[in-house]
């Protein structure tokens, strides 16, 4: 029965969310960023596996304080003020959110500058817009700068004036750019000149170090670079091919350059270079380190200034993949020891003539990019690699794992139908994780398990096995894993005889929104199983253009081959199966195909000609089948590959024939950055989101306008993944820098029209409330880490406002069917949509004082399932919604049930009043004993008759509750504190109470009845005689207390309170609802 | 009482100003300063507003425990906050001197003497005009950053650095040129504390305008603590006694 009105009411709910689909006019008020953020976002993380860090920077303060800045490789600047403890994100409200280089002036350590944009440039990099500055220590920035400059591989701030900064800009990795070189600001970054500039148009500088003893004395490495979707090179076009990568040399300050030769320079290695790093020994500027990718790629050491150099290492992690992993850092105290990064880092103690492997791939992730020394202590090192960052106390040789920089790539993101629902996504080179989306006291990094290997990206939980899920690593490594076994099947589609199979870096999987179980990958053809991978049908020809000048990655990578799958080309990229028709399936390709085919794979048609204004062989980066009509598909197009960064969004409505621009390079409606993902909603056709490389943007008239998405300070960072939870209507997004977040409940966003919007203040729709149960969990975490948002334990109330609420109460109220008001909330006030919580709780009860706080008594019991009335009360004028509250779905219990814990709480609710208005005659009447006694004379007997009389009254209030004071643990244990137990307990399950707890209801009553009745007799036959001796004595009679003594209602109504722990166990469970010991009233 | 059509319409008229507000000049620290002043009813008014209190109530943990709120505050610079649950009465207050504290929730309820650290938000929090009246008086400074988003409103931003070194980042209404949001950094026992506080729900008492709403915890916390305020009182007679630390007898 339960389940039936269950199902008829989630079918109601239903009804209503689609009734309420109609499309939506055209808005006509504004419709901005400001309109749709106030939903707001919770990033779950996670760091449990971090993300890419691509510089670091550190001072030590004499105090020993160690302030940290990380640059994330595309999730902004963290500051830690505490050497790694804690870090806050200070580069939020910037425009872009990658980082290549950090410098602190040593003049001035409150002067920090930022390059953005990358320098390790592989394919999945990011991009930047020049360069920041501040001048209070990272609170705040200005741009200063370089906006064309794309990316910054190193800023180095003169050590004789604060004012003169250089800049090495390799420039634009995918395009010919003037940009790039050496740049010199001697004014604090107003001004900038180049002076030093490549001989070519993808030539530009990664490296300068200036001497500290003589700045005029400097080095600056330029780097000749290309990358397309289909190659790389570091240097020229082969190993041997000319490139114009150098080192030079400045004896001015930078003013003239000289170049750094085999022929002037003694022991400097022969051309052509790929990339080159340098670094000066602090303690010997004298002592030079140079790596140099060259055919015969190594070390080379100078202890002269650079005028003649001596060839030292050459073993695998000083010359693996230079173009990741150029960076050369050198003791501070020490110029014989100095630190290489690479895929592992290593170590030399003997000036470069040898190296251990000190981090990466044992005890730390590997693939480091950066190491931070402590000046004063260089055994504190540490280190940013592509898991995040890394501390060593001993030099370098053990690690701990930072735990609190939540900057995971993802790529791609999933959802599964538990409840709650759970996320899947696969990270840069982190793997494929699965993750909680709710959890008691938050979401830590414990709530987060890896599921396989290598680079993740596409991730999938299997619909047919809940055992199940798909994952993958690069160039197609799909497996199948039992997540209870950790079994990965490799199922990878192979190639038939004398075949290669191209697989993308980031290979598609898609799953059929049709048929549970059939699953499809793409090579350059497109391949279907509908047995979870036992078997695959190709169902297509090749949908790429086969172009054999794109299929040259065995050459790829210039001076050093680097053919890892990156640079894989003329593969499928997206795939999209309509859910509307499971025979029309769309694919897009990375060299710019978009096939359609309407007969289940039989024939394809390419239909990429037909979309006006694109150009050719745009990479599709996303193809997303229409969830309501089958004819219909939106693409995106990403051409950053070919220097253009703007979005690129089409849609069609009759299956390719004609399509319609909705965003691109000449009218991108506001969007920045290239785009990565297009999403239509499940219920709302006109609400579109759009993820780009800075950012997140929504649309709610079918594209016509877009806003960027900001709430909870979500910042630039790119989107490459979205998916709405249908169930609960959220929408998880997968950034590529700062982890997963979700919007809950995007129900509103539906309900957002033009008749909304126009009014100063209305109520949106928002789905049904659950509430949901209750439990505990999580555990003490330290300071160092990470903790993500759950889902706030409260109805969530969601109403939009024309414009900021600033003058007079802006009173939020909600009613009971009754029209009694049961609680008044504190309203948000910003512009748009706005959301608040309500807990659903009435008022708690009213406990009699005694010692501590009860601590189960601080709230009230939770109300019951029903339709609640919301008032919002703005300048006189009130306006009203219905909240329809239910039960957490996973509940077992009836409503019924619940009616009945709800009685029984608020049976003992009263019990506290009732124990409370006896307490209250009984203080009452102590009041006048202790105004008679103190009127009397300490010789006097009848002080001491009061005082007996007194002690007798006390007596009934020390069986009413526990008086030793002093913060022990006194374990007094009288009525209050059993009844507090007992509501504890009932609180503590929302379903039907055990006989056992109600008898135990009638026990205290009769308890509290004794003592009532003793106390009633104190009054009807004590105190009278009392009264007698007093008048005998001349003194004024006590009165009787009143039956109802009045209390202060200002705060009679507050029960809530500090139990801190079970308060007579501090031992035992922690309690979910506490006020911290130190509890604070926070200014 | 202020009339709250006038407010509405001055902010709608002010509203319309500021569309043009991108091509205007920087505004400088002093012209902003200047604003907010008149904006809270003048500099007159504000001096003439010596002592004022607050009452109402308290939200914590996502509103499943409120609490009583009163504070009290008076020039110079005194001030004392209390939270009520169970009739129990938790006390924060600083008399210019002192802070202290009395936190009875699990039975001890003597008071106890804060740390100079704890003390500075108690030393902030007793300023009745907020930091940027009269700053210079103060020994702070103040820098404008120009505007940043703030929920939806493109707010002034401006930073005042403390005598002390704490910082606090103030966010004016680029209309009404009231504050909508402080951001404060203290370091409190050797490490740096942020709180960030929105405010909101002004009223006008004894000629000032005051919030009613405010809402503290780390940047981004969606579950703050939030203070209603149902009354404010200006200039009543509030015993300095009251923000000293009590002695044995007056406990």
């Amino acid at each position: 029965m339960r389940s039936f009105f269950l199902i008829l009411l989630v079918a109601l709910l239903v009804d209503f969310n689609v009734r309420g689909q109609q499309p939506s006019p055209e808005p006509q008020a504004t419709f901005n960023s400001a309109t749709i953020s106030g939903l707001g976002a919770r990033n779950i993380g996670s760091a449990a596996m971090s993300g890419r860090v691509s510089a670091i920077a550190g001072t030590k303060e004499s105090s020993g304080k160690i302030t940290l800045f990380v640059g994330a490789a595309s999730g902004g600047v963290w500051k830690s003020d505490d050497g790694g403890t804690r870090y806050r994100p200070v580069f939020d409200e910037q425009a872009v959110q990658s980082i290549g280089a950090i410098a602190i002036d040593p003049k001035n350590t409150k002067n920090i500058w930022v390059g953005t944009g990358e320098s390790w440039t592989r394919n999945s990099v990011s991009i930047g817009d020049g360069v920041y500055r501040s001048t209070d220590t990272g609170e705040s920035w200005t741009h200063v700068g370089l906006e064309k400059s794309e990316r910054v591989a190193r800023i180095v701030v003169s050590p004789r004036n604060s004012d003169t900064v250089f800049a090495a800009v390799p420039g634009a990795l995918w395009s010919d750019s003037p940009d790039r070189g050496l740049y010199r600001t001697t004014d604090g970054g107003k001004t900038w000149s180049l002076t030093l500039k490549g001989p070519n148009l993808s030539t530009g500088c990664t490296d300068v170090a200036i001497d500290p003893s003589k700045p005029d004395n400097m080095f600056a490495c330029m780097w000749d670079f290309r990358r397309k979707g289909w190659e790389y090179r570091s240097g020229g076009d082969g190993p041997e091919k000319p490139s114009a990568s150098g080192l030079f040399r400045s004896a001015d300050g930078g003013n003239t350059w000289t170049e750094v030769t085999p022929e002037a320079n003694k022991g400097f290695p022969k051309k052509p270079y790929g990339r080159l790093a340098i670094a000066i020994a602090p303690s010997n500027a004298k002592r030079v380190y140079c790596v140099v990718e060259s055919p015969d790629s190594a070390l080379f050491v100078s202890d002269d200034g650079g005028a003649t150099w001596d060839k030292r290492d050459k073993s695998n992690w000083m010359v693996w993949r230079p173009f990741y992993f150029a960076n050369l850092i050198v003791d501070p105290k020490n110029p014989d020891r100095v630190f290489k990064t690479d895929g592992a880092l290593i170590m030399s103690m003997d000036a470069g003539k040898s190296f251990a492997v000190v981090g990466g791939f044992q005890g730390s992730h590997g693939d480091v990019h950066d190491v931070w020394m402590d000046p004063t202590n260089p055994q504190t090192v540490f280190s940013g690699d592509d898991g995040g960052m890394w501390y060593s106390y001993n030099g370098g040789s053990k690690w701990w794992k930072g735990e609190n920089l939540p900057v995971s790539q993802f790529y791609h993101v999933s959802v599964d139908e538990e409840d709650p629902y759970r996320v899947y996504g696969g990270l840069q080179d982190n793997s494929s994780w699965v993750g909680e989306t709710q959890y008691p006291n938050g979401i830590t990094n414990h709530q987060w398990e890896n599921m396989y290997g290598g680079d993740g990206f596409w991730m999938f939980p299997d619909p047919a096995d809940r055992d199940c899920i798909y994952a993958e690593y690069q160039g197609g490594e799909i497996a199948r894993v039992n997540r209870r076994t950790h079994e990965g099947r490799n199922i990878k589609p192979r190639p038939n005889y004398k075949e290669k199979l191209r697989y993308n870096w980031n290979a598609p999987i898609a799953l059929s929104p049709n048929e549970k179980g059939t699953i499809y990958v793409g090579a350059q053809f497109l391949f279907r199983s509908r047995d979870h991978g036992q078997n695959w049908e190709r169902i297509s020809p090749d949908l790429t253009t086969n172009d054999p000048e794109k299929q040259k990655q065995e050459q790829s990578g210039g001076v050093t081959v680097d053919n890892s799958s990156a640079e894989m080309h003329t593969t499928i990229y997206s795939i999209s199966e309509s859910p509307k028709d499971k025979n029309v399936i769309w694919v897009g390709t990375d060299d710019g195909n978009l096939q359609i085919t309407r007969d289940s794979g039989k024939s394809w048609n390419n239909v990429v000609g037909t979309l006006p204004d694109l150009p050719k062989n745009s990479w599709v980066s996303w193809v997303q089948a229409s969830n309501f009509e089958a004819g219909t598909v939106y693409a995106t197009f990403d051409r950053h590959t070919f220097g253009d960064m703007a979005p690129y969004l089409y849609k069609t409505t009759d299956y390719g024939k004609t399509w319609t621009p909705i965003v691109t390079g000449k009218d991108a409606k506001g969007i920045r950055g290239y785009a990565h993902v297009i999403r239509e909603d499940v219920m709302q056709p006109n609400l579109l989101f759009l993820g780009t490389e800075f950012g997140f943007f929504v649309s709610i008239d079918a594209g016509k306008s877009w806003a960027q998405f900001k709430g909870n300070h979500f910042p630039a960072v790119a989107v490459r993944d979205m998916v709405i939870q249908g169930r609960e209507n959220d929408l998880v997004i997968a950034t590529h820098g700062r982890g997963i977040w979700i919007v809950d409940d995007i129900t509103p966003w539906r309900a957002l029209t033009s008749d909304v919007m126009s009014q100063e203040v209305a109520f949106v729709s928002a789905r049904p409330t659950q509430q949901r149960i209750q439990g505990n969990g999580g555990w003490a975490n330290g300071d160092a880490a990470f903790v993500g948002d759950t889902l706030p334990d409260a109805a969530l109330i969601t109403y939009y406002q024309k414009s900021r609420h600033l003058f007079g109460k802006l009173k939020l109220e909600v009613l009971d069917s009754s029209g009694q008001v049961v609680d008044e909330l504190p309203a948000s006030k910003r512009p748009g949509l706005n959301r608040v919580t309500w807990s659903m709780r009435a008022k708690p009860p009213r406990v009699p004082p005694a010692a501590q706080v009860a601590f189960n008594g601080v709230r009230g019991p939770r109300l019951v399932p029903g339709v609640y009335t919301v008032r919002l009360t703005k300048n006189g004028e009130a306006t009203e919604t219905k909240l329809t509250i239910g039960l957490d779905r996973r509940a077992k219990f009836s409503e019924a049930d619940r009616k009945a814990q709800f009685d029984a709480a608020m049976k003992v609710r009263a019990l506290f009043d009732e124990e409370s208005a006896l307490m209250d005659r009984i203080l009452f009447l102590r009041g006048a004993l202790a105004k008679t006694g103190s009127a009397l004379s300490e010789s006097e007997s009848l002080k001491k008759t009061v005082s007996d009389f007194d002690g007798k009254v006390d007596a009934v209030r020390k069986q009413i509750v526990a008086t030793k004071e002093g913060g022990a643990i006194t374990g007094e244990e009288r009525l209050r504190e059993h009844t507090d137990q007992l509501y504890g307990a009932l609180l503590s399950y929302e379903g039907k109470p055990g006989d056992y707890h109600l008898a135990y209801i009638e026990a205290l009553k009769r308890e509290l009845a004794d003592a009532s009745n003793e106390f009633a007799g104190l009054v009807a036959k004590d105190l009278p005689a009392l009264n007698d001796t007093l008048k005998a004595k001349g003194q004024p009679t006590i009165s009787p207390p009143p039956e109802k003594v009045a209390v202060n209602d200002a705060t009679a109504n507050f029960a809530g309170g500090g139990g801190i722990t079970g308060q007579n166990d501090p031992d035992g469970p922690a309690a979910k609802i506490t006020l911290p010991a130190d509890f604070r009233i926070l200014h | 009482m202020y009339s709250r059509l006038t407010i509405v319409s001055i902010a709608s008229a002010l509203a319309v100003s500021a569309v043009c507000a991108q091509d205007k000049p920087q505004p400088t620290v002093d012209e902003l300063v200047a604003k907010n002043v008149a904006a809270k009813g003048g500099a007159d008014a504000l001096r003439a507003l010596q002592s004022v209190r607050f009452t109402g109530k308290m939200l914590v943990n996502e509103g499943q425990i409120q609490l009583a709120y009163v504070e009290t505050k008076k020039r110079p610079g005194e001030v004392r906050s209390e939270v009520t649950l169970q009739g129990m009465t938790a006390i924060q207050a600083y008399d210019s001197q002192q802070g202290w504290k009395v936190s009875p929730f699990q039975g001890r309820k003597d008071p106890e003497k804060m740390s100079a650290d704890d003390t500075k938000s108690l030393m902030e929090e007793a300023e009745i005009d907020g930091p940027l009246v009269d700053w210079k008086a103060k020994g702070s400074t103040v820098e404008y950053l120009g505007t940043e988003d703030v929920d939806g409103t493109l707010a002034h931003k401006l930073k005042v650095v403390r005598k002390n070194g704490d910082v606090t980042f103030v966010y004016l209404d680029p209309d009404a040129f009231l504050e909508i949001r402080k951001t404060t950094q203290r370091v409190e026992q050797g490490a740096q504390v942020e709180v960030e506080t929105d405010v909101g729900d002004y009223e006008k008492i004894a000629g000032v305008f005051l919030p009613f709403s405010i809402e503290s915890g780390r940047k981004g916390d969606p579950d703050k603590q939030k203070i209603i305020i149902d009354k404010a009182e200006g200039n009543i007679p509030v015993d300095d006694a009251i923000f000293r630390f009590p002695t044995a007898s007056a406990k």
